[in-house]
């Protein structure tokens, strides 16, 4: 999005924004660097400053707000997305040393026709957020929990939950979901 | 979805465990919290903090900024002076604190400057290239720093007009058997929602767009607007979604119409996202308080004397005060009662309100000293608690509109096995573990505010809730879409639910436990109200099968208007209603608010009726029990087990109460054992400004954590019947935690947050 000069304001849709991102917008500055990664299953370019986080580049160069910035330190988790298929967060990785990889983001884990994870099905039965703002990042670091094998015990869950902070302090409730969505991912 | 522990099954007078409506957005990273919201030709801000906590800006050196490609501005106290209306503090403002309104720095961390560029990367870069020289002077950071100055609550606050006392405590307390003399601190503490703070602005001709995280678009509107001098009905602020806040967005902080300014300077949208460790000194926090309590009994256990004194830091110009003895001196039947509130005026930010601003602090300090004084009697704290149970309050002689604390101490106190418990201090062990057990009274004030809500009823049985309050969390969309569904008789997946832009029908502050109440008040009358248009149109009409009934006879059920023994379809009524659709825009204001209320509410004016106002005493009550666990060698402190019952008049929805009231125990851990922040006393700087030395709790400090909703009913409180439970789970957990510790070692920790180095040796 850098680099636009329209003058006028024009708040745009998710959709029609990432349209316009797929064709990358050359940066006005430092040298452009250009990375090409597999986002969600899609193929992404984009000509970004060096220093560009994985995480800005999600939301502000491909629209993905999905993924979210709770400290920029890789202190919170917030910002958790799957870097071929490993959790990584993605405010402590720079775009570029992302080049070639595949990405998923909380808005690539439900399928296309709308039908949810079981993952994130489960922190919805089992109430495991409030205001909502960390359940991205905890979701996607779930799902990882859970392929990594680390969600076989309760005190297990929670310690490899731990890199996720939630203020709201939904932690019983996330242990819950993360239990059922195992259960429902072994079986699948 | 079958059974669940997240989904209680509803007792008396509680309603239906409904899945939140947002759910299904928030888990698909769907809801556009407000800096996510896409905009066009967007330029990026950052601030730069002050590095001193005190004196003057001398001279900032913006050359090397400026020259960094992609810079478009740098703001600095230059620019704003004259073109924005100082701050002021107030309901809707943080503080008068106007930094960049001249060169004066009144705090660490203040902003000095507001950098513009075309990304994210250009502003730090740019941020980092500005150097300043100040001018120096000593500051004080907290009691007992030089410099400080002491002052009465009463003397200063507009708030805080008297400190509450009944009967003659010096002679009861001096002639008492059994009498305890003790003190206690809780440090400060900040809010820490996951979400960073943000401000989003931009100008379309004179009409300015704000999306920031807000519990009070209302308040903010007019705030923003008086600032930038223009018109309120030009601002508009959006905030759909809300992450987190626990009092953090209640209050407006200068920022927001920097950047609005910045924004109009550039003639280009502005967004400035603050980072995690300015927004340790940008924005609001709790105050660190002081006690000192004494109580005084008779041998049977009843209490004949209680005295609270508080201390509390401010900032050098704003007198903000929680005085929480207004709670403390009515909570139990004391004999006589006398209180003080002082205020510390420091060198730092000013503070504001942070989840049950008043309750945390001065409830930990009074339930700390209720256990000290059972264990000076001799005898088990939940008895102790009942011998001085209240049925009216200590104060004024006013009657509690309902109290069911004991019920709750009774339900909690079973759950938890507290008969297991042996006494004796240092008795229960397992293994290398010391165990102890502690229990403690959470109670919150019912409040309610004036509240506007447009309900639209569509012929087909759709409906949409309209009113501008807040989804913090609190789940507040999903009960206001399940109450105007019960009331309209439909299902509640046919109400949409629109909150968070000044465009809605202004409703108050999310604040102090407030929103259900209100919220809910405003949609049962609102329903109400259709219901009637509705059966006076299906009664006077010439036929159909309800021509002729009372209307008030009448109720909406499953998309039909319903007699005793008739009822026609809603898609029948409305044609004798002659429209296909029901505007109802209603105005809510509770029993004891002023004439004038509802009409301030529009001017960002919010009047909050307490629950001490009127002629009953109003309060949420509830008893907190606690396990911990204590490392014999190390000293590691564990809590495998909560359990707290609560009694909160009518229960909306059993799912988002008991999440609401499960994270409030949490924060009561977390306030006992994990927050603080540090200064460097020599500076007035804090220290562990980010989320890895600011501790908060992770999942694996919590373990089994077990909520009760105790079922009540109170016909006095509002007309929703509802007290509010977002404050009212953190209040007393860290008493109770602190007396677990006492019981496990003898050890009494006065001082919060309980470490391993204080139980060492």
């Amino acid at each position: 999005m850098t680099g636009t000069a329209s003058p006028a304001i024009h708040i745009s849709g998710a959709a029609a924004l990432q349209d316009e991102t797929r064709s990358p917008v050359p940066s006005t500055q430092r040298e452009g660097l250009t990375v090409s990664m597999l986002i969600n299953g899609q193929p992404y370019q984009f000509n970004i400053d060096s220093r560009t986080s994985l995480l800005d580049l999600l939301r502000d160069h491909a629209g993905l707000t999905g993924t979210k910035k709770g400290c920029d330190h890789g202190q919170c988790g917030a910002c958790t997305v799957l870097t071929d298929g490993r959790r990584t967060l993605s405010c402590m990785s720079f775009a570029a040393m992302n080049d070639g990889w595949e990405i998923t983001t909380i808005e690539g884990l439900s399928s296309a026709d709308g039908d949810l994870h079981p993952m994130q099905q489960a922190f919805i039965d089992h109430d495991a957020f409030q205001c909502g703002y960390c359940t991205p990042g905890q979701i996607l670091s779930a799902v990882a929990c859970v392929e990594e094998g680390h969600a076989e015990s309760d005190a297990d869950i929670r310690e490899y939950m731990s890199g996720n902070l939630c203020r709201c302090a939904a932690y019983p409730n996330i242990v819950a979901a993360v239990k059922q969505a195992r259960n429902e991912m072994e079986k699948a | 979805m079958t059974t669940s522990e997240a989904a209680p099954l509803p007792r008396e007078n509680m309603g239906q465990p409904l899945a939140r409506v947002d759910g299904r957005l928030k888990v698909m990273g769907r809801a556009n919290y407000p800096a996510d919201i896409p905009v066009n030709n967007l330029a990026h801000g950052l601030l730069v903090a002050s590095g001193i906590a005190r004196g003057r800006v001398q001279e900032l050196h913006l050359d090397e900024a400026h020259a960094v490609k992609g810079v478009l501005d740098i703001l600095t106290h230059d620019h704003i002076r004259g073109e924005l209306e100082p701050p002021e503090f107030g309901t809707s403002g943080s503080s008068s604190i106007g930094p960049l309104h001249d060169d004066k720095i009144w705090h660490d961390g203040q902003i000095i400057a507001l950098v513009i560029a075309e990304t994210i990367e250009a502003a730090r870069e740019a941020a980092m290239r500005i150097t300043v020289d100040y001018k120096e002077e000593q500051p004080s950071t907290s009691f007992g720093s030089e410099g400080t100055e002491t002052v009465a609550a009463s003397e200063v606050s507009q708030q805080f007009k008297e400190d509450v006392k009944a009967g003659d405590f010096e002679t009861a307390f001096d002639a008492a058997e059994v009498k305890i003399d003790v003190e206690y601190g809780m440090p400060t503490h900040h809010h820490n929602p996951i979400e960073m703070f943000s401000t989003t602005a931009y100008w379309q001709g004179e009409e300015l767009t704000v999306h920031e995280p807000t519990q009070n678009v209302y308040g903010w509107k007019v705030e923003i607007a008086r600032q930038l001098k223009i018109e309120p009905d030009r601002v508009r602020v959006i905030s759909p979604y809300i992450g987190g806040a626990f009092g953090s967005k209640g209050p407006i902080t200068p920022r927001t119409a920097i950047v609005a300014l910045a924004a109009r300077r550039l003639g280009r949208p502005v967004r400035c996202v603050v980072t995690r460790s300015q927004s340790f000194t940008t924005q609001t926090y709790r105050a660190e308080t002081r006690h000192h309590i004494q109580m005084a009994a008779a041998r049977d256990g009843r209490i004949t004397a209680f005295k609270h004194e508080g201390w509390e830091v401010t900032s050098r110009p704003d007198p903000y005060v929680v005085g929480g003895t207004k709670t403390t001196g009515r909570l139990y039947n004391y004999g006589s009662v006398l209180t003080k509130v002082f205020l510390v005026k420091t060198d730092r930010p000013t503070p504001s309100y942070m989840r049950a601003p008043a309750e945390t602090p001065y409830i930990y300090a009074l339930e700390n000293a209720m256990d000290e004084m059972a264990v000076a009697l001799n005898m088990d704290p939940v008895e102790f608690r009942r011998v001085n149970d209240a049925s009216q309050d200590a104060i004024e002689g006013k009657p509690f509109s309902s109290r069911s604390l004991m019920q709750c101490y009774d339900e909690a106190a079973s759950e938890f096995g507290w008969s297991k418990r042996n006494p004796q201090v240092g008795s229960m062990r397992d293994g290398d573990w010391l165990i102890g057990m502690g229990c403690a009274t959470a109670v919150h004030p019912a409040n309610v505010a004036p509240c506007a809500v447009r309900i639209t009823l569509r012929d087909d049985g759709h409906a949409r809730v309209q009113t501008a309050s807040h989804e913090i969390g609190t789940g507040v969309q999903t009960v206001a879409a399940q109450l105007a569904a019960e009331h309209l008789g439909l299902h509640p997946s046919m109400v949409q639910v629109e909150m968070g832009d000044t465009r809605l029908p202004p409703a108050p502050v999310t604040g102090g436990s407030s929103t259900t109440a209100s919220v809910c008040s405003a949609i049962i009358k609102a329903c109400e109200e259709i219901r009637e248009k509705l059966a006076r149109a299906a009664v006077t009409a010439n036929d159909g099968p309800l021509a002729g009934r009372d209307p008030a006879s009448v109720l909406l059920k499953n998309g039909r208007l319903v007699a005793a023994d008739a009822s026609q379809a809603l898609k029948d009524v409305f044609k004798h209603v002659g429209s296909g659709v029901i505007e109802q825009y209603t105005e809510f204001r509770p029993d004891g608010a002023s004439p004038d209320a509802v009409s301030n509410l529009y001017q960002g004016k919010m009047e909050m009726v307490s629950g001490e106002k009127g002629d009953m005493i109003k309060y949420a009550f509830g008893a907190e029990f606690v396990e911990v666990r204590i490392h014999r060698r190390t000293r590691e402190i564990r809590v495998p087990r909560v359990v707290g019952a609560f009694s909160g008049g009518r229960i909306m929805n059993t799912r988002t109460a008991r999440s609401q009231l499960m994270g409030g125990m949490i924060w009561g851990i977390s306030s006992a054992l994990h927050e603080a922040t540090e200064f460097d006393w020599r500076s007035a700087r804090v220290v562990n400004r980010d989320l890895q030395d600011y501790l908060v709790p992770v999942n694996a400090d919590i373990q089994d954590v077990k909520v009760i909703l105790v079922p009540e009913t109170d016909t006095h409180v509002n007309l929703a019947g509802v007290k509010g439970l977002g404050e009212l789970g953190n209040v007393g957990t860290a008493a109770a935690i602190a007396s677990a510790v006492h019981h496990a070692t003898g050890k009494r920790i006065r001082e919060l947050p309980i470490r391993i180095d204080n139980l060492l040796g």
